[in-house]
């Protein structure tokens, strides 16, 4: 706990005077008032809610959760895909001087049961009828929970349980409890305390069981106070929000970031109509993880193929006056008035239908993090007249450890938050302090031990700086590969490259202590199947495009690409296709879709062993 | 293994500027039964119309007997030995039973090999022989969909494209029919392909199976392996594990494996 005091926990930060999450949001609701907070897609309409409706709901919903008994610093949980009911309990719970905490809708029951219990929850939010499920098969082994809440009760009708009661049932709770109680919220919200505990975030356990970073008021507002170095902190900006709310990204960004900045967050209808929710919406700032950016990229990519001979020189000549006066720009340099105009030129004929079919053409600024990305797609995006910067940060440091000045680096993630200190270890390892450092793991000492060091949040991640303070993240600690033959590698740049062709979705570089690279690929089921289909591939199943002949060849073929960018040493020599299409709910993804090394090594450990053994 | 009786690859066929199948492949061997299934509007009529040539793909190939049957006129497929057995039944309803069975040999000249082939459907069906001189319209769903499946028999089809059979049918038709049709491919080595919606059904009589979804071949096997898959039992065969309130009304997401 001396680490906490010696990252210099005696600062006070405040935004608009407020040191906590609910006293700030409690200011906003009231200054706000009529102004719109969120819209969400009701049948087909997008309908806006204010910040006053926003406000009374979160209220409703703290007073409620208070009359069924919610002492303060008692932990809610809240299993739910990102929708605007989310919020609602999180700012209730928060409110109420509950903890918030989030659970992945695609976990499955047993790792519900886990976070429930290990975050000693009182009370569980589920989204609807499926969620419910998980929660009912687990509930006899969670006696901590007093209730559970279900935000949609389709299906549900029937359904009577004296341990579960619908949202709406719990709204009118808590109107009784306000009405009974009118001064309860407010002092409920002023006796926050910018030292306590205000939510927990569980990290996807790539290796062992998950662990809940507990983040602090302080360190929310200490962010929030520092967003506009990195953020266009306008009151007109529309965001969408269709990541997981659970993870410190889209939290920040839909939940946290508007309390701030006044964005309105535009709810996707599912994790599945993202371009099309885009396209309506187009919004003004835009976040996204780096297997989104690919795919848009890969789509237009795709596209263009298809396109006729003219359509095709169109394009390849925008582009190109786009990438050079993108270039430039990562120069530091000024484009002509010459290049200005051509620019003009291309995006009117060319770039901006591009940015409208994928509904970008608002975004003034887009950002990518929470994975690294190929910087020719950071380009790709410039060049298209989209201000994309690469963000870094983890759970641990509240979201943003570094972002992106105006003077951009391309390959870099930019320089540290102010007021944060960002130093590489003897090791290589990049150490973060600062007042977003989180206060540690629950019920982890020794993990947050190991973690946290003299104040130093030891990040897990190699990298350096260079002269003026950009940092260059190489790759996790853990994921270097170091061959046979002594040669450290480091696999997320190769594996960055790969993910950039269209057809590859994502891969993971084998290799250490062997005597060669290999690599594991998923490809992109969509874009496959087209080639496949194009060239008269003929197959049944995802299974029987993988194996056939022409798919693997398109693959190697896509390796061998990526191949001459790097050494011998590290090339890779023999891959394999992972012949399932896999989803968000399977083990060998993370809620964001990527891959997770260490467990895709162990699965596939046969399909590994094969590549080498066949070599010998 | 040998070269499949019937081989459909990358087929793509549009309804105008709508794709309704998206590059579709599979195989028919010689004297199997092969299902498809899929749910509502998948294609599965759509495929059957563009191997018979009612419709024609704008794409892919259909090779049967390793002769490229696409675009051809649907007579020229049918005499090669392909008998289409339409969704519907499709019998002409003011022509009687017999005159109905003869026009299913219309291409053909041999009147004794005919008139014996009319016994034979009379064999497999009886109720058509007490029928024979009854308007056709007239017939029971059941006995119309025995009418139709013995007018493409009386073809000598190598092929029979089988589109629903069970359609609008009680139990126990349902399992008389694909009984019979079961013994025309074991007695007369017909191939069949079966397209059908009762899955329970299909995957029992068919050795091999694809599950076809918005126009795309998701799943292939062989029955007794499609029967085991989770996607099969609770999109297919409508058995779900009911969770623990007893009545899980939300669906899994398909995964296909």
């Amino acid at each position: 706990m001396d680490a906490e005091v010696k990252a210099g926990s005696s600062e006070r930060f405040e935004v608009e005077g407020c040191d906590t999450i609910p006293k700030l949001f409690w200011h906003q609701v009231k200054a706000r008032d009529g102004r719109i907070a969120f819209r969400e897609k009701e049948l087909g309409i997008w309908r806006s809610t204010t910040w006053r409706e926003y406000g009374q709901r979160a209220r409703l919903t703290g007073m409620g959760l208070v009359k069924l008994g919610l002492e303060a610093g008692e932990v809610v949980s809240i299993l739910a895909d990102t929708i605007p009911e989310w919020l609602y309990a999180d700012m209730g719970t928060m409110g109420a001087g509950g903890i918030s905490n989030g659970i992945y809708p695609t976990d499955a029951a047993k790792q519900v049961e886990y976070i429930c219990n290990d975050s000693r929850s009182r009370f569980m939010f589920v989204e609807n009828e499926e969620q419910l499920d998980k929660w009912l098969e687990v509930r006899e082994r969670c006696p901590l929970v007093r209730k559970a809440i279900i935000f949609d009760m389709e299906g549900l009708s029937t359904f009577s349980d004296p341990d579960v009661m619908s949202f709406d049932d719990l709204l009118a709770l808590g109107r009784e409890h306000d009405a009974a109680n009118p001064s309860l919220w407010e002092e409920r919200i002023a006796a926050s305390q910018a030292e306590s505990l205000a939510l927990l975030v569980y990290t996807s356990g790539t290796t062992g069981p998950s662990k809940g970073a507990m983040l602090s008021h302080r360190n929310v507002i200490f962010q929030l106070g520092n967003a506009d170095a990195f953020f266009p902190v306008g009151d007109n900006e529309e965001t969408l929000a269709f990541l997981p709310l659970c993870h410190v990204a889209e939290r920040t960004f839909t939940a946290f970031l508007p309390l701030r900045t006044g964005a309105i967050a535009n709810f996707a209808e599912s994790p599945d109509t993202v371009p099309e929710n885009l396209r309506e919406v187009a919004p003004t700032t835009f976040f996204a993880v780096p297997r989104l950016w690919e795919r848009f990229y890969s789509g237009i990519t795709i596209r263009m193929r298809e396109a006729t001979w003219i359509g095709r020189q169109a394009y390849r000549w925008a582009i190109g006056v786009g990438l050079k006066v993108a270039e430039q720009e990562l120069d530091g340099r000024k484009p002509s008035a010459g290049q200005k105009l051509l620019l003009r030129l291309a995006d009117f004929l060319v770039l901006d239908n591009i940015k409208r079919s994928m509904g970008m053409h608002r975004v003034a600024f887009a950002v990518t993090g929470a994975a690294p990305i190929a910087p020719d797609l950071i380009k790709w995006y410039r060049a298209l007249g989209i201000d994309m910067r690469e963000g870094y940060g983890q759970t641990e440091n509240c979201g943003l450890a570094t972002g992106m000045p105006d003077q951009i680096k391309l390959g870099t993630v930019g320089t540290a938050a102010p007021n944060t200190e960002v130093k590489i270890s003897p090791e290589g390892e990049i150490l973060l302090r600062g007042p977003h450092v989180f206060m540690g793991y629950l019920n982890q000492p020794d993990k947050t031990a190991e973690t946290l060091r003299d104040g130093w949040l030891h990040t897990g991640d190699v990298g350096f700086l260079d002269n003026s303070g950009y940092l260059k993240i190489t790759d996790r600690m853990k994921d270097i590969i170091i061959t046979a033959g002594g040669k450290n590698i480091t696999p997320s740049e190769i594996e960055n490259q790969l993910k950039f062709s269209p057809y590859i979705s994502d891969a993971v570089v084998v290799g250490d202590r062997r005597k060669f690279l290999t690599c594991l690929v998923m490809i992109d089921y969509d874009n496959v199947a087209k080639h496949a289909q194009d060239n008269n591939v003929p197959f049944t199943d995802f299974a029987s495009l993988c194996r056939s002949r022409e798919v693997q060849d398109l693959i190697w073929a896509e390796i061998e690409k990526v191949n001459r960018n790097f050494a011998r040493v590290e090339t890779i020599k023999k891959f394999r296709l992972i012949e399932q299409q896999l989803t968000a709910e399977d083990d060998e993804v993370t809620p964001t879709m990527k891959l997770k090394r260490k467990f895709v090594n162990e699965k596939y450990k046969i399909m590994i062993d094969g590549m080498y053994a066949e070599a010998a | 293994m040998a070269e499949p009786i019937l081989k459909v690859s990358n087929v793509e066929t549009f309804y105008g500027p709508i794709m309704a199948i998206r590059g579709v492949s599979f195989d028919v061997p010689q004297g199997g039964i092969v299902t498809i299934l899929g749910a509502n509007g998948a294609g599965k009529t759509t495929v059957l119309k563009t191997i018979c040539g009612v419709m024609d793909p704008q794409k892919g190939s259909i090779a049967f007997e390793g002769r490229d049957i696409q675009r051809m006129d649907p007579d020229k497929v049918m005499r090669l030995g392909v008998s289409h057995v339409p969704e519907g039944r499709e019998v002409f309803p003011f022509l009687t039973v017999r005159e109905n069975l003869r026009m299913g040999a219309y291409t053909r000249r041999d009147a004794d090999g005919v008139a014996q082939d009319l016994e034979t459907v009379f064999g497999y069906f009886p109720v058509l022989k007490e029928r024979a001189d009854q308007r056709a319209g007239s017939l029971s769903g059941g006995e119309q969909q025995m009418l139709a499946i013995s007018r493409a028999l009386m073809a000598r089809p190598k092929v029979i494209l089988l589109d629903e059979p069970s359609l609008g049918l009680s139990p126990k038709l349902v399992l008389e029919i694909f009984d019979i049709v079961t013994r025309i491919n074991r007695e007369r080595g017909v191939t069949i392909l079966l397209v059908e919606q009762n899955a329970n059904m299909a995957l029992k009589v068919a050795d091999y199976g694809y599950v076809l979804e918005v126009g795309r071949i998701v799943m292939a096997d062989t029955c007794a392996r499609l029967l085991e898959k989770e996607d099969i039992k609770e999109f297919y065969l409508g058995i779900k594990d009911q969770g623990a309130r007893g009545q899980r009304r939300w669906k899994k997401r398909k995964t296909w494996r």
